[in-house]
């Protein structure tokens, strides 16, 4: 009996020290040391399971008439990431009346690394890179692939880093609708799905329209795409849109990934954005300023 | 006459705690199926605490909780306490049964994992890491019951197979069991 309750009491002060402590504390360190220790076999693990995510897509695409689905969803996640961006450019130049030409819209300062695996729990959306504090990386920074944001780090090991994902539950990200700049908050939802809160009735809004990081939080450069609309409800007297939006990239396993080191002031909100914002949410909602992709962290 | 060996079955007690272990971090992470994964710590404390005596039932599931706390990105200590309880009452009810492969451990491994998983979830919910009650019982708690179990039959066979043969002496369960294969 003694060990059983000497056990429950260990747990239970590691689980309060766990959550009172901050992101540097002695508990998250000693997870940090396993985390080192441990992802070399996850990564033989990620090695060994990739040819048979190879055999995944083709089971799943024997289907399809004459190009396999996966070349067309990423032609069309390519395509729509191409317009976003050049949508984007071409939204900032007519602002900015040429000042910027034809400048690339995203010249970041990142480190490129490779997703080595999922989660391992069934609750959490979140992937593995395998880049850590020794790379420079550092909790919070944005993590993007070829098609957009896909989130942020929440945990740092010396040689790898744990990215919650877009649609965890408890991820939320400043965004907005790059039509027509209504600012909102985008957040996971327990089924995987994203929903863009924070959008006021009076905000335009229509099915198709591609949804953006505001940069509002300083996190994420402006004008990174995140998804597209794919419905906008609107209950009697409610005072916000339920906008429903389909991710624009899915992290896979085996994928490269840039994390942004570090975001300039040209990439940032700008003022008139910030003015926006807030004007946007006075009186009515929380103003959406900050991406946080861990509550819990 | 088969002799009862102890170095043997500790040896093999080592080599399934690292199968889980090396599961747990190299394949569990690749494998999602209707909102549930693997775990594989599970898995292991509970498929041995039928077969170990109360102490080492208890010690089992708290390091296994805590090996998947300190490899997932989950709240410590967690895992560790539900793990506990569930070893504690499980090694408790099947007191003098011994594992191994049979209808009756499967369900009572069954049940145990249903239900810790079914606690795992509703505890996140209560710690505000889960927003759906439903989605965090009936679809990731139910989906990882069912993986859980399915991992659990060749963990309960290779107990079954790997099982040190009792005697008068054996301590661990404190009962004058003998199995027909030692006298054979």
């Amino acid at each position: 009996m003694r060990p059983f309750i000497i056990c429950c009491m260990i747990s239970l002060l590691l689980l309060t020290f766990y959550i009172r402590e901050g992101e540097t504390g002695p508990i998250h360190g000693v997870r940090s040391v396993v985390t080192t220790i441990t992802t070399p076999v996850r990564m033989v693990g990620s090695i060994v399971a990739s040819p048979f995510h190879a055999v995944g897509n083709v089971i799943s695409n024997v289907t399809a008439p004459q190009e396999t689905l996966s070349e067309l969803r990423q032609r069309n996640e390519q395509l729509t990431a191409e317009v976003a961006k050049l949508t984007e450019a071409e939204k900032t130049a007519e602002r900015l009346e040429g000042l910027l030409g034809l400048r690339s819209t995203y010249s970041l300062e990142s480190t490129a690394a490779r997703i080595v695996g999922g989660s391992s729990d069934a609750w959490s959306h979140t992937v593995m890179i395998d880049k850590g504090t020794v790379d420079g990386l550092e909790v919070g920074m944005a993590v993007c692939n070829s098609g957009g944001a896909i989130g942020q780090i929440v945990e740092v090991s010396a040689t790898s880093s744990t990215v919650r994902l877009l649609t965890d539950e408890t991820s939320g990200i400043s965004a907005m609708v790059q039509r027509s700049r209504a600012q909102g908050i985008l957040q996971g939802q327990p089924d995987g799905s994203l929903q863009l809160n924070y959008i006021t009735a009076d905000s335009d809004v229509s099915v198709g329209d591609i949804v953006i990081t505001s940069g509002l939080g300083g996190v994420f450069p402006k004008g990174l795409p995140l998804g597209t609309v794919t419905s906008v409800n609107r209950a009697s007297n409610a005072t916000y849109y339920t906008v429903t939006v389909r991710a624009q990239s899915l992290a896979e396993n085996n994928e490269e990934v840039l994390v942004i080191t570090s975001v300039s002031a040209e990439q940032a909100a700008s003022s008139e954005d910030v003015a926006s914002a807030n004007a946007q949410s006075a009186g009515v909602a929380p103003a959406p300023a900050a991406d946080s992709a861990g509550k819990n962290d | 006459m088969e002799v009862r060996d102890p170095a043997r079955a500790r040896r093999m007690v080592v080599v399934v705690c690292l199968i889980a272990a090396v599961l747990q971090l190299a394949l569990a992470p690749q494998l999602s199926l209707f909102g549930g994964r693997f775990n594989f710590m599970v898995v292991l404390a509970l498929t041995m605490a039928p077969a170990c005596d109360i102490k080492s039932a208890v010690l089992a599931g708290f390091f296994s909780g805590l090996f998947f706390d300190l490899t997932a990105a989950v709240p410590v200590g967690l895992m560790p306490l539900l793990l506990t309880v569930a070893c504690f009452v499980l090694s408790m009810i099947s007191h003098g049964m011994g594992g191994g492969f049979s209808a009756t451990s499967m369900r009572m491994v069954g049940v145990a994992m249903l239900l810790v998983n079914l606690a795992y979830g509703f505890a996140l919910f209560l710690l505000g890491l889960e927003s759906s009650l439903l989605y965090a019982l009936l679809v990731h708690g139910l989906a990882s019951s069912v993986l859980d179990v399915l991992a659990a039959v060749p963990f309960l066979m290779f107990g079954s197979s790997t099982e040190s043969k009792k005697g008068f002496t054996a301590r661990s369960k404190g009962t004058r069991y003998k199995s027909y294969t030692s006298l054979k």
